[in-house]
């Protein structure tokens, strides 16, 4: 039968939309073999689709690498400032640690003080000039004055010799100014004991006849009554007996280290019982 | 003659980097379907059989390279190209505006149709792709399509620039 021209392309249209429809509807309902143009298709695509793939993938790969790299390197910023705010934050941590350990000495032995005390902060250190000081935070209006003992945990520092309204100066116990009524505690013996600079200090005044060994401890007789009696002074470093003369020339080394000063007790002037 | 074996080729090659590269552009989100713009275009530029030999390629390349019902996009293509075909008689398809609507509208039916036979042949409702994947397609194939047709034109007149048929208006 041949179609007028007019209603072939119609004719050709509607047979194709037929078949592709019932090719459609057969391929939804049953599961058929691949055929011979599929598979052709696909061994041409396949190859293809890899080596495009693979590009693509390199591409891809390329840039999550440069934006994983841009992210480590922010990321790794953001975390060198968290590390220092951190570090800050654990300085300010261990220092308020080791001010509480250095505190809590200090007040083991306010509490073997009969006194009043005050606790005062070391603001200046200057133990390079002829006269050996250190300046405190604490003066007149917390009741300090001239000629109070000064300690620390690890024993005598020295005494106040000027005081301000909130600051007040003291003289190191290794200052060559500096004189304290002194003891030995094992042999008891009493003597003076004079500052000697960077050498530490000189225990005077001590008999040839008593018996003075390396090691011995010095401890603040409490004659004069500015020192209470019983404080560390320092240990015994050296003796010169055997040379002429009345007494020994003993050398004592404080127990502070002054160097690493940083808070300082003062036992107050007797003024009625400790609150 | 080479040129009528190497067009099928192409066609597979435009297919692939269809389904490869192009969706790289949109992340996978929605795909451009340059086939579809190119039997659009067959529809209104190429004779019934060159244009619906192209249609019937690209939809017989896409059943094979897609996980689609086999047949599926061989009978949308069949379809559009003659609707193409038809609405080319009757409007002037030169003009950007007409050809990104028109474009847009075959996305448009293109989805409408694989929701209505997943759903008449296996069951399935599909509805939700409408808003989600097949308008975004339908707008974005829209948008692109006057420069795909600038693409394709050019093209066929690098082929054969003496048998391209112009746009008509009756």
């Amino acid at each position: 039968m041949i179609l007028p021209k007019k209603y072939r392309s119609l004719t050709v249209a509607i047979a194709l939309l037929i078949i592709s429809f019932s090719i459609l509807s057969y391929s939804a309902v049953r599961l058929s073999e691949t055929g011979l143009l599929r598979k052709m298709v696909l061994e041409i695509a396949a190859p293809v689709e890899d080596a495009l793939n693979r590009s693509l993938k390199g591409l891809s790969d390329t840039w999550n690498r440069y934006l994983f790299l841009v992210g480590k390197e922010e990321e790794s910023r953001r975390l060198r400032r968290e590390n220092d705010v951190l570090n800050d934050l654990l300085n300010s941590y261990r220092e308020g640690y080791l001010e509480g350990v250095r505190l809590r000495k200090l007040l083991d032995i306010k509490d073997g003080l009969e006194r009043r005390t005050v606790v005062a902060r070391v603001i200046d250190n200057d133990r390079t000039s002829l006269f050996k000081t250190i300046l405190i935070n604490k003066g007149t209006t917390d009741g300090l004055q001239v000629g109070l003992p000064v300690l620390s945990h690890q024993g005598v520092v020295g005494r106040i010799i000027e005081t301000s309204w909130h600051a007040s100066r003291v003289l190191l116990l290794i200052d060559e100014n500096s004189n304290i009524d002194a003891l030995i505690q094992r042999s008891r013996a009493q003597g003076i004991l004079q500052g000697a600079g960077s050498a530490g200090c000189n225990l005077k005044y001590i008999s040839r006849a008593e018996n003075v060994q390396t090691g011995d401890v010095v401890l603040s007789s409490g004659l004069a009554g500015v020192f209470p009696k019983g404080l560390l002074l320092g240990l015994v470093t050296g003796t010169s007996g055997a040379e002429g003369g009345l007494f020994q020339k003993i050398d004592v080394a404080s127990t502070v280290d002054f160097g690493k000063l940083e808070e300082v007790l003062v036992p107050l002037p007797d003024a009625g019982p400790k609150p | 003659m080479i040129r009528y074996l190497l067009f099928p080729l192409l066609l597979l090659l435009l297919v692939i980097v269809q389904i490869t590269v192009l969706d790289l552009f949109t992340l996978g989100w929605v795909g451009i379907e340059i086939s579809l713009a190119a039997v659009i275009y067959s529809g209104f530029h190429l004779d019934a059989f060159r244009g619906c030999t192209i249609a019937l390629l690209l939809g017989f390349f896409l059943d094979c390279l897609t996980s689609a019902i086999f047949g599926l996009y061989t009978f949308l293509y069949i379809l559009i190209f003659y609707l193409s075909t038809f609405v080319a008689g009757k409007i002037y398809a030169e003009k950007s505006s007409l050809i990104a609507l028109f474009t847009g509208f075959c996305t448009l039916l293109e989805g409408m149709i694989i929701v209505l036979l997943y759903f008449i042949l296996l069951g399935t409702d599909i509805l939700y792709a409408v808003p989600k994947i097949f308008i975004p397609k339908a707008i974005l194939l829209g948008l692109l399509s006057p420069f795909l047709f600038h693409m394709f034109h050019r093209f066929e007149a690098s082929l054969h620039a003496t048998q391209t048929r112009p746009a008509q208006r009756i």
